[in-house]
């Protein structure tokens, strides 16, 4: 019998077993084409689907290195019938291809003339292919480039894209390591992405991602469109493009709901380019103001579905997609894939956090028990209130007011979904409050006080989930969110994860977060998902009664 | 070989010692059932047509080959059987013996002899052996004449010759003259004919003797080599592979059984009335099992057929498929002996599997567990399969593409005559074989052929050593998952199924721990301290601190509602007018019990509760379930108009009955007086000519008659019968005592008199 680290599942889930002397191999060697679903801290889960397979597919992989991995690790024999499949889903990436034919232009080619049949008669596919040139080749109308591989991969038969990439305006840009290095793994990441042509690199919130786009965009040296979230998040880009690249302030441009400018480089958010106005989206043009050589799809699980749409008609530039998840809550990671493309690198945050790059997090859930009264108002109140009405108790403003105490002096963010709720936190904890209504000039002035260590406290809603480098914070509370969202927790986590400067003895900050919960509501409930997530992601977690909490020690 | 042979089969038996007697009852079981008299008996039995097809069903091609060659040759000797067919000598003597030890070929006075019926039974094509050669005839030229006379035809007639013989031996002579001499002949087929090479058969049709088809083969029955056993194409795969592959397999049968049962024996399947098991049932257990359906179905069907599944009476008293008793012996077993268990269950049912799902002849489903799906040559074609198998080298597995119809070709070769879907039923049996783990990558394991050879016991050994070792402790993680890195006990998996949910099975298990699951072995009776320890023992790392969180808070939730039954509930604002009702003296045997300082609940029901509460001297009021207070106006009591007042006909009616079964019971005990009467002289026993002149007598007379009758349960009775008719030896006539016509057979009628 096989002593290795590896089980392999019937249900095609592989468990690795960490604390085994050769895991560290193992996970190496099983990363391109396993899917790491979660990391608690003895055995890891990984799962083999179609698209990570494919994925590994399209970076070089071959079935037989996937099948000589998962044997060569297996501690039990590997399910037979799993190995069958492995190599059968692996085969059919790349039956088909997109080419550029001299005389016909774009055109589906295979070598497996039963496949193109069986694709041929497909309806999905129906309207985007042209004439017959011969056996094994049809002509596919440019315009539906993106289209028809989103609907090969509905089929079955995810075709690779060969047909390559239009070069775009030329433009100099040019990354100035003066006093700062790339990390090894931005430039991996940048690397990799640039070989694959397009496609999308996955590293954890406070990981640098900014830096592997301006990478990228240093290896395209062309204009390039770069799609952000939200306004603070487009200006957070420009101004570390400024600082971080051979470009000026008058190269980039903003586009947005209260600038629209355009420059070589330019910034819009979604927001922007799906408003839609009398049935169309007036912004759309922008996607050909220019000859864009690269677009950069910031926080690529956010991306809206009419940006999709959008995309598919963009699939002769260059893509890239930086995000920390390829989880959507929406399920549409096939699109993310087909449209955008392949993944091109994955760290996990454990790896990078290892390394130093992130900040480590302790998160402790704090239970509060719902007043009597509240109670009675709570169980009779109508479902939809529900949520709302557990997660602004008063009992979590004491909570909190109990942790800022405890945390004097460290920089604190409270996070929260309700804005009466934040503005009695605010109140309560004297700091200042941003909400969707606060002008982004005050925003900035409010972040840059925090950042600067001006102020200690900063009471946040949903605007600060994405893109807001605060490195300074340490300690995040979170008192209400979106039901419980995963992705949302991530992404608040990220808020912390972003590594300070070292303290006077080198030391690193551990940061702390919370989330105040009520007990026996559904608040709880959807706190369940978020415990399980961050559990899964390996993160120490507790979970201690509002009552406990002065008796904790919480300040190691 | 003795030389001096036998008169006849029996002859030789009688004269054959008992082992080898012995030999041939084995060799041919159905010879022993019911077990002749005498040696005579058994050679008849033994040349009866139906016996003669099992008996040569079982015969190799080579074999039959060689009886070919003893039917086409007639009276012969060893030398020469040797001499006519094409293969290896040493072969074809192993072959005769063995012809001549199921008693198929005798040892006669004047050389071996076939069994008569023999060259009927033995028909089909060169697959089955044939080599379509005619028996030679009587007196038949030799060989070198033959083939003078060959040599002589014209190149039509030698083209003809041929066509015959590969025809089978046989054509119609059309309008040839059949009395020419060769000089005559004027067309091909008189020149054959004129020379003896072609022979007019009384019905006209020319047939082609044996020992001219022999010179046109070259001396043989056939063209080509008969004792070449087919090989089956391989690739080579190491012997190690092979085993880990296939021990995977039979973990994860064994594996799938328990799961499959275990579900079954909270939520038993229900039976169909034919006895299968439903169409959605057995997806369920494909959803269940992570299996195709045709590997559901065999793990059902083998389940069934080691008696680990039994249809019982489920909860309603519906038929329904659950685990027997032995399923809990089984349990009990190692994980290899498991193994054994249904392998050998599989290796002697007749039952099909692969057919459940498709359609029968008549285009119905087959469903799983049916008592019909059962094939004659099971169990033989898996061993057959099995052994080509075996007789691979270790580290060679069947060719992909190629093995299959290789191994295919060497079990018809072995056993060519049935059944016609031989392919087929090797096919499945190498399918169910890899799902059972006794093929691993397609080629059979080191234990599988260790059990194949017998050695049971060595072979659940070595299978024990490539499974993985069971073990004790399980992984808790702070995600609320537990993982056992391999196989659970049986006893530590039921209590760890029992406190969380299984996310994930195979060589691992992954629990999952959620409110539902602790509060459900909170249900079982544990208790939060008793889950703890439990969690604490199984662990072999910290217990995690949201789990042990969980547990607490699951308690703590527990049975803060409780419920009960209760027939009647008294409710009082004041409580001490309850406490004193509670605390009187008469109140004792209402049962009272205070569950609220305001409530008190009683089993009593509430038309008793009400007059005792009343002489108590309390004032209840009752209240409705909607809350309202119910006036409680004592109910006027009528009684129902009973229902056969109301309907006088029906009552006519019923009297009318009775009446005419009073006239029955009359008239049958009239008939029955006068049996008795007649009896106190009786009869004589007649012969059937003498009863059917004296009832004939009767019709005549109209008179009435009491005849002595034997009826079909064999019971002798008089009956008192007006004769009517009398035809085709049935007498028709009215019976007193059925008060009817019936009908008597005549020679069932032992005495016939006249009635008083």
């Amino acid at each position: 019998m096989n002593d290795g680290p590896l089980i392999v599942q019937s249900d095609k889930t592989l468990l690795l077993e960490i604390d085994h002397e050769q895991a560290a191999d193992c996970r190496r060697a099983i990363a391109p084409f396993a899917e790491l679903e979660r990391s608690p801290e003895h055995v890891h889960t990984y799962r083999l689907t179609p698209l990570g397979l494919w994925n590994a597919r399209a970076a070089g992989h071959d079935a037989e290195q996937v099948v000589d991995t998962l044997l060569e690790y297996s501690r039990y024999p590997v399910p037979h019938s799993l190995l069958v499949d492995v190599a059968e889903t692996m085969a059919r990436y790349g039956r088909l291809r997109l080419e550029k034919h001299p005389v016909h232009g774009l055109v589906l080619a295979s070598t497996d003339r039963p496949v193109l049949e069986e694709v041929l008669r497909a309806k999905k596919v129906a309207g985007m292919l042209g004439a017959r040139i011969d056996d094994d080749s049809v002509a596919v109308h440019p315009s539906e480039r993106g289209n028809l591989k989103q609907a090969l991969l509905k089929l079955g038969w995810p075709a690779e894209d060969y047909a390559g990439y239009v070069d775009g305006e030329a433009h100099a840009i040019d990354l100035l390591e003066d006093e700062w290095q790339l990390r090894s793994y931005q430039r991996e990441a940048a690397d990799s992405f640039w070989h694959g042509g397009s496609g999308v690199v996955v590293l954890p919130c406070g990981a640098g991602k900014t830096l592997v786009g301006a990478a990228s965009m240093a290896h395209a040296k062309a204009t390039t469109l770069i799609l952000v979230t939200n306004t603070v998040s487009a200006r957070q880009w420009k101004d570390e493009l400024v600082r971080r690249t051979s470009l000026t302030e008058d190269e980039i441009g903003e586009y947005s709901g209260a600038v629209k400018e355009v420059r070589p480089v330019t910034i819009a958010t979604y927001q922007v380019l799906t408003m839609k106005r009398k049935g169309v989206y007036p912004h759309l043009e922008l996607l050909d103001a220019r000859d864009w050589g690269l677009i950069v799809y910031d926080e690529v699980h956010l991306l809206p579905a009419p940006i999709f749409r959008m995309t598919a008609n963009l699939q002769a530039r260059r893509r890239i997609g930086l995000t920390a998840t390829l989880v959507r809550e929406d399920g549409r990671e096939g699109d993310v894939f087909s449209l955008i493309g392949p993944k091109r690198y994955d760290a996990p945050w454990k790896d990078i956090e290892s390394q130093g790059w992130i900040a480590p997090a302790d998160c402790t859930e704090v239970r509060v028990t719902l007043p009597e009264d509240e109670r009675l108002v709570y169980a009779t109140s109508e479902p939809e209130e529900r949520y709302r009405l557990a997660s602004c108790t008063h009992r979590k403003v004491d909570v909190v007011r109990d942790l800022v105490r405890k945390h004097a002096g460290r920089p604190m963010l409270v996070i929260g979904q309700y804005i009466e709720q934040l503005d009695e936190l605010a109140a309560a904890i004297d700091a200042p409050v941003i909400k969707g209504e606060t002008t982004v000039k005050e925003r900035q002035r409010l972040f840059g006080a925090f950042r600067s260590g001006e102020i200690d406290r900063l009471v946040v809603s949903k605007v600060a989930n994405f893109s807001i480098d605060l490195p300074s914070a340490e300690v995040a509370v979170q008192v209400s969110g979106s039901f419980g969202s995963r992705q949302e927790e991530a992404q608040r986590l990220g808020r912390l994860l972003r590594p300070g400067d070292p303290g006077p003895h080198g030391e690193r900050k551990v940061a702390k977060f919370y989330t105040v919960v009520s007990r026996d509501t559904v608040d709880a409930d959807f706190a369940q998902n978020r415990q399980r997530f961050l559990a899964e992601q390996g993160y120490a977690y507790r979970i201690v009664d509002a009552e406990d909490l002065g008796s904790e020690d919480l300040t190691s | 070989m003795s030389t001096s042979g036998h008169r006849s089969l029996a002859d030789q038996l009688r004269a054959w010692p008992d082992e080898r007697l012995a030999g041939l009852l084995s060799l041919r079981p159905d010879l022993v059932s019911p077990a002749p008299h005498d040696s005579g008996q058994l050679a008849s039995r033994a040349a009866t047509r139906s016996s003669l097809q099992r008996a040569l069903d079982q015969l190799s091609r080579l074999e039959l080959y060689v009886l070919d060659a003893l039917v086409v040759a007639g009276h012969t000797d060893p030398d020469e059987v040797v001499g006519l067919v094409r293969a290896a000598p040493e072969a074809v003597r192993t072959a005769l013996g063995r012809l001549l030890d199921a008693a198929l070929v005798w040892e006669g006075t004047s050389g071996l002899r076939v069994l008569t019926g023999v060259s009927e039974v033995h028909v089909g094509g060169p697959e089955a052996g044939v080599s379509g050669l005619r028996p030679r005839s009587t007196d038949p030229l030799p060989a070198a004449e033959v083939e003078r006379r060959v040599a002589e035809v014209s190149e039509q007639a030698r083209t003809m010759l041929h066509a015959v013989l590969d025809a089978g031996g046989e054509a119609t002579s059309g309008s040839s003259r059949h009395t020419v001499s060769p000089a005559d002949a004027r067309t091909p087929a008189e020149e054959l004919l004129s020379r003896r090479l072609l022979v007019r058969r009384t019905d006209g049709v020319v047939v082609l003797p044996g020992e001219v088809g022999l010179v046109l083969r070259g001396g043989r029955t056939t063209t080509e080599p008969v004792d070449e056993v087919p090989v089956v194409p391989t690739s080579s795969r190491g012997a190690d592979m092979v085993a880990r592959a296939a021990s995977g397999a039979a973990f994860e049968a064994v594996r799938r059984v328990e799961l499959l049962l275990e579900t079954w024996g909270t939520h038993p399947p229900s039976a169909l009335r034919s006895g299968g098991l439903g169409v959605r049932d057995l997806k369920a257990a494909t959803t269940l099992l992570g299996l195709d359906e045709a590997g559901t179905a065999l793990l059902v069907e083998t389940a069934a057929a080691a008696g680990l599944l039994a249809q019982g009476l489920g909860r309603e008293s519906e038929p329904a498929w659950e685990p027997t008793d032995d399923y809990d012996r089984w349990l009990g077993l190692g994980l290899a002996a498991r193994w054994r268990v249904l392998v050998r269950a599989w290796l002697t049912s007749p039952r099909m599997p692969a057919l459940v799902g498709r359609k029968d002849p008549a285009g119905k489903t087959w469903n799983a567990l049916v008592p019909e799906l059962v094939g004659a040559h099971q169990v033989e074609t898996r061993r057959l399969t099995l052994d080509a198998l075996a007789s691979l080298d270790p580290d060679a597995v069947p060719a992909s593409g190629t093995g299959l119809p290789g191994v295919v070709a060497r079990v018809s070769w072995l056993r060519p005559r049935r059944p016609r879907n031989r392919a087929e039923q090797v096919a499945w049996a190498v399918e169910e074989a890899a799902v059972l783990g006794m093929t691993g990558l397609g080629g059979l394991p080191d234990y599988a052929r260790t059990l194949l050879a017998g050695d049971e016991d060595a072979a659940v050994a070595a299978l024990d050593a490539l499974l993985p070792d069971p073990v004790e402790q399980v992984l808790l993680q702070a995600d609320l998952t537990a993982v056992a890195p391999g196989p659970l006990t049986s006893a530590l998996a039921r209590r760890l199924a029992s406190v969380a949910d299984v996310e994930s099975r195979g060589g691992a298990t992954v629990y999952r721990f959620t409110p539902t699951s602790v509060r459900r072995s909170l249900d079982l009776g544990w208790t939060a301290a008793e889950l703890h320890d439990f969690l604490g023992t199984v662990s072999a790392t910290p217990v995690p601190q949201p789990l042990s969180y969980l547990v607490d808070d699951t308690a703590r939730t527990f049975g803060s509602v409780r419920v009960g039954a209760a027939e009647a509930f008294l409710r009082s604002d004041d409580e001490t007018a309850l406490a004193e009702l509670l605390h009187h003296p008469r109140a004792q045997t209402l049962g009272l019990r205070r569950i609220a300082p305001t409530v008190l609940v009683t089993a009593t029901p509430i038309d008793v509760l009400l007059p005792r509460l009343r002489e108590l001297g309390a004032a209840p009021v009752v209240e409705g379930p909607d809350g309202e207070v119910r006036v409680a106006a004592p109910d006027q009591l009528r009684a129902r108009v009973p229902r056969e007042r109301r309907a006088g006909a029906a009552a006519a009616s019923r009297a009318a009955r009775a009446e005419a079964s009073v006239a029955h019971v009359v008239s049958a005990v009239r008939s029955g007086d006068r049996a008795a009467a007649s009896r106190a002289e009786p009869g004589a026993p007649v012969s059937p000519a003498d009863a059917l002149s004296a009832l004939r007598e009767a019709i005549e007379a109209r008179r009435t008659v009491v005849i002595g009758y034997v009826d079909q349960q064999g019971r002798r009775g008089d009956r008192v019968v007006d004769p009517l008719r009398l035809d085709g030896g049935v007498l028709t006539g009215f019976d007193h005592r059925a008060d009817d016509e019936m009908r008597f057979a005549v020679h069932r009628v032992h005495s016939v008199r006249l009635a008083d």
